[in-house]
């Protein structure tokens, strides 16, 4: 659906974008990942053809950017950064105007405004004006508005910033409905989203990808070995010492909590070695509380990659 | 062509919904009476009837408020949307530039024709009170001639206006912006063509003169030069605009 290839960016002061290609497939819902600055906004500007490229080119549905812009931008629902829209109008015009300009047929018009009115839970406020509407209602509003013209492909900058737990929830409801019939890309700095809704994760970070995959291997490319935590009650160097017998085990961390009983942090080369912890504590007659496996956040993984980065 | 009628639609309705509009309206149609006015009294100190035709359109109270309002119409067209980031969702749609800049002048256009509707009403009342025995009077050559020239000097000062518009995000930038060039040229203009002391530089200040223009227009002259003068001005500078709309996007 998108194919990006060798794209530069240059501002008259820095390098945005540096050479980046990445690929997203059609029905694919892709998260796209950076700190703010790291170029997420320059890109997706420059899918939508609004920015012109230095270098490198963009494919859209089959379509080269630099030569067929129209044929691009029909194919594609924007939601800009902070949802653009004009305040003074009434939700009504203003997806009345915009189904105008993407072309959308007089004689359908009414209906597709109407359909997606209903998709983005607006029926209500349609005579509304837009500047007296809230947060939430605005960002559906941008969203309907990005559907209008039955793009194939949404490109969503940031369509959560500034809404409240519960619209955000709202919104990515909806997004996620919205994918069962759309190709999305999705910036957004907030991991939990992309983790609720994201099949796919890029990450940019000063102006080049640093990963492209799903959240588990990217977790599993970034922490080749289990953390496996298990509460006992035992005496802290002797059991230390026994887990650190097993083959495969290492024991990272061991505190004696409040209550008497100990915590170890346990090093393992796979999440299944759990069972020989079990074993060894059915043998030694240790009392066992909790044992389990660590889950590392996506937060973990994202700081991670870009650190990383940074630092070289 | 519908994409451009939308366009104009939705700048005559953004006009028309902003109180600064009002505020422009009341303003400029107060100026319109107290130069009717002012033109009654000076008709019924002697003057004749040929030049109270001629005031109703180049009445120094008209042509010394233009260079003030007209970038208060224009100063919201770019500015806004660039504020809002508007332009963006504009330009991410299959509309183009130059269609976007020309509904844009259109409707701007529109709205100064608008400010200058009371005057016909003035011609109205002012043809019913002349006594029976004068004819000739209202005179439609010059009347039109008038039209004319206050839509085709409106037509370079939104122009300008608007191109001031879209170099900034500020409104209060551009409208100053667009005050000072018109204004600025106007008196200076205005300054060469009637007080200059070398004859080639009163020359030029009446080629230029907006002022000098307007009286002459009103009188019924219709200049071929003057009239490819402010189409070929306003052309250019809508051209400039359209380049700065297509080249300053972040």
């Amino acid at each position: 659906m998108i194919k990006v290839s060798g794209v530069t960016k240059k501002y008259p002061a820095r390098l945005a974008v540096d050479n980046i290609s990445f690929e997203v497939n059609r029905g694919e819902i892709v998260g796209f990942l950076g700190p703010n600055g790291a170029g997420k906004t320059t890109t997706m500007r420059m899918l939508t053809g609004y920015l012109p490229m230095n270098s490198g080119t963009i494919e859209v549905a089959g379509f080269d950017i630099a030569k067929y812009p129209e044929d691009v931008r029909r194919r594609i629902g924007y939601l800009p950064e902070s949802c653009p829209l004009y305040p003074e109008m009434r939700v009504d015009e203003y997806l009345k105007f915009r189904a105008s300009l993407k072309g959308v047929k007089h004689s359908i018009r009414r209906a597709k405004i109407n359909e997606v009115k209903e998709q983005c839970g607006l029926t209500e406020v349609g005579k509304r004006i837009i500047g007296q509407l809230s947060k939430g209602y605005r960002q559906r509003v941008g969203l309907a508005d990005s559907l209008v013209h039955d793009p194939d492909l949404l490109v969503l900058d940031e369509p959560t910033v500034g809404l409240d737990p519960f619209q955000i929830r709202q919104v990515r409801e909806l997004i996620t409905k919205l994918a069962e019939r759309h190709t999305i890309l999705l910036s957004t700095h907030i991991l939990q989203e992309v983790e609720a809704i994201c099949e796919r994760i890029l990450i940019i970070n000063e102006g080049k990808i640093v990963a492209s995959d799903t959240e588990a291997n990217l977790h599993r490319k970034l922490h080749a070995c289990s953390i496996i935590e298990m509460e006992i009650l035992a005496e802290k160097a002797f059991a230390s010492e026994k887990v650190a017998q097993i083959p495969g085990l290492d024991v990272r961390n061991a505190t004696e909590l409040a209550d008497g009983w100990l915590w170890l942090e346990v090093e393992a080369d796979s999440a299944a070695m759990r069972v020989e912890l079990f074993n060894l504590a059915v043998a030694e007659g240790w009392p066992l509380r909790e044992l389990s496996e660590q889950q590392h956040s996506l937060e973990d993984t994202f700081v991670q990659i870009t650190r990383k980065k940074g630092a070289e | 062509m519908s994409v451009f009628i939308s366009l104009l639609k939705k700048e005559l309705r953004t006009c028309f919904y902003s109180p600064i509009a009002y505020v422009v309206m009341f303003f400029f149609w107060a100026l319109t009476g107290g130069n009717f006015i002012w033109l009654l009294s000076q008709l019924a100190h002697g003057e004749s009837l040929t030049i109270a035709t001629q005031l109703m359109f180049s009445g120094p109270m008209l042509t010394f408020a233009l260079p003030v309002v007209v970038p208060l119409i224009t100063m919201r067209l770019f500015a806004e949307e660039r504020k809002l980031g508007t332009l963006e969702a504009l330009l991410t749609t299959s509309v183009r530039v130059p269609e976007l800049v020309i509904a844009k002048f259109t409707g701007a256009l529109i709205f100064y024709g608008v400010l200058w509707l009371p005057v016909f009403v003035y011609v109205f009342f002012q043809s019913r009170l002349a006594p029976a025995e004068v004819t000739g009077f209202p005179d439609g050559g010059a009347l039109f001639c008038g039209a004319i020239g206050v839509m085709l000097v409106g037509a370079l000062y939104v122009a300008i206006g608007l191109f001031m518009s879209s170099l900034t995000s500020n409104q209060i930038v551009a409208a100053i912006g667009g005050f000072a060039i018109l204004f600025g040229s106007f008196l200076g203009m205005m300054y060469m063509a009637y007080t200059a002391q070398s004859s080639g530089v009163r020359i030029v200040g009446q080629y230029y003169s907006s002022f000098a223009h307007m009286l002459d227009f009103a009188r019924g002259i219709l200049d071929s030069r003057i009239v490819v003068m402010y189409i070929t001005h306003a052309a250019w500078f809508l051209f400039a605009t359209v380049r700065i709309v297509e080249s300053k996007r972040a």
